[in-house]
């Protein structure tokens, strides 16, 4: 475990990171989003994973599918605002091609998170989601966030399509 | 650069169909990027887009990462570019040896009936180099390319060649239809990429063939 754990308090971030190192992810594809900055250096500095830093989500989201195609399973690491910006990718190639990938998304502008610049993408991100067709969850906080993670990749992979799972601030900020 | 007299895009594919080993993968673009070349060239190891477009560089970056050993040529238009000119910074960033980038420049949407790009007389090679690619050059004969195309398979990469071609404005019939299934299904098994197996059948694993 890479994580500081406070008495009997499961560590989040830690278990999500095991998570995918049990599923064998070898590579995270992101854009950044302040609750996801320090996972990402714990990724970056982890010998089974590379991370590769793009310059805007649809980008990435094309990045993730080319290193699957190459055999690869990546995942995606992006703030909710990205889910807005990825659309035609995510409907002409990930959906396209039936990319099965795993996208774990902070949730920003929820009422966790209520700053007034991120509350309008809050507003719509689900609704964005369920336009694009695509399967989404929201991580419950009173399951351990590991198993979440391994049944978002798995639906992702048994549906052959991306599958979308919304995190709370504890479930990501380090 | 764009400038008179180019080619046009077949006489760059086919120096590239002769100069290419079995083993290299091909990505290519949208519209007769894809069109053409599977009429000239089909093979497994291409990977078509008929659409998203602006994301076969992105694409082909990962797939250059995940496929170390493999050469990966990625035919991208100069409208698809400037979609997304930030993925050269990442190519930059990232530096995959084995990434050579076919650039046409034709200084229009062609795929879009020639509409003209914002700026037609960009110097790419010049922008890569900024951006951090390891080598860049501007074609303008097929004379030219086929030696380019010969030294970028060799030497490490990222490479951009950026080809000075004459607009293609009619779409080519590809010889199938170029259904996107079954281009992702024929390329994996090409590369022998690894597959899922089901939970149904005690898999829930990536299993190599």
């Amino acid at each position: 475990m890479t994580a500081r754990k406070i008495a009997g308090e499961p560590h989040r971030p830690s278990d999500l990171l095991d998570a995918l190192r049990g599923l064998g992810v070898q590579m995270a594809v992101s854009v950044p989003d302040s609750w996801l900055g320090e996972i990402l250096i714990r990724i970056d500095q982890d010998p089974a994973m590379s991370l590769i830093r793009a310059t805007h989500e649809e980008e990435a989201l094309a990045i993730a599918c080319g290193a699957r195609l190459g055999g690869l399973r990546p995942v995606l690491m992006i703030q909710n605002v990205g889910l807005l910006t990825i659309g035609a990718g995510m409907v002409s190639l990930a959906m396209r091609f039936q990319f099965p990938l795993l996208i774990l998304a902070s949730y920003r502008g929820t009422k966790e998170d209520a700053i007034f610049y991120h509350i309008p993408k809050a507003r719509v991100t689900e609704p964005v989601l369920r336009g694009y067709g695509l399967s989404h969850a929201l991580a419950d906080p009173k399951r351990p966030i590991g198993e979440q993670v391994v049944q978002a990749a798995t639906y992702a992979e048994e549906s052959s399509n991306p599958f979308v799972l919304l995190l709370s601030k504890a479930d990501v900020q380090w | 650069m764009v400038n008179a007299n180019r080619p046009v895009r077949a006489d760059y594919y086919h120096v590239l169909a002769e100069c290419l080993t079995e083993e290299t993968l091909v990505v290519t673009a949208l519209g007769n990027a894809s069109y053409l070349w599977a009429k000239i060239q089909d093979r497994p190891k291409n990977f078509y887009f008929e659409d998203a477009m602006g994301l076969a560089l992105p694409l082909a970056l990962g797939l250059a990462v995940a496929q170390p050993k493999r050469k990966v040529v990625v035919v991208e238009g100069d409208g698809g570019l400037l979609m997304h000119l930030g993925v050269l910074v990442t190519v930059g960033a990232v530096a995959p040896k084995n990434l050579t980038v076919l650039l046409i420049q034709n200084g229009v949407h062609a795929a879009s009936g020639g509409q003209a790009l914002t700026n037609a007389n960009l110097d790419f090679a010049e922008i890569g180099r900024t951006m951090g690619l390891a080598h860049t050059e501007n074609i303008a004969s097929a004379v030219s390319f086929r030696k380019a195309i010969a030294a970028s398979l060799k030497r490490p990469g990222p490479s951009m060649l950026v080809l000075a071609t004459e607009p293609d404005l009619k779409a080519v019939m590809p010889p199938m239809p170029l259904d996107p299934m079954r281009t992702k299904q024929r390329f994996s098994e090409a590369i022998g990429a690894p597959r899922y197996v089901s939970t149904f059948f005690g898999g829930g694993k990536l299993v190599t063939p």
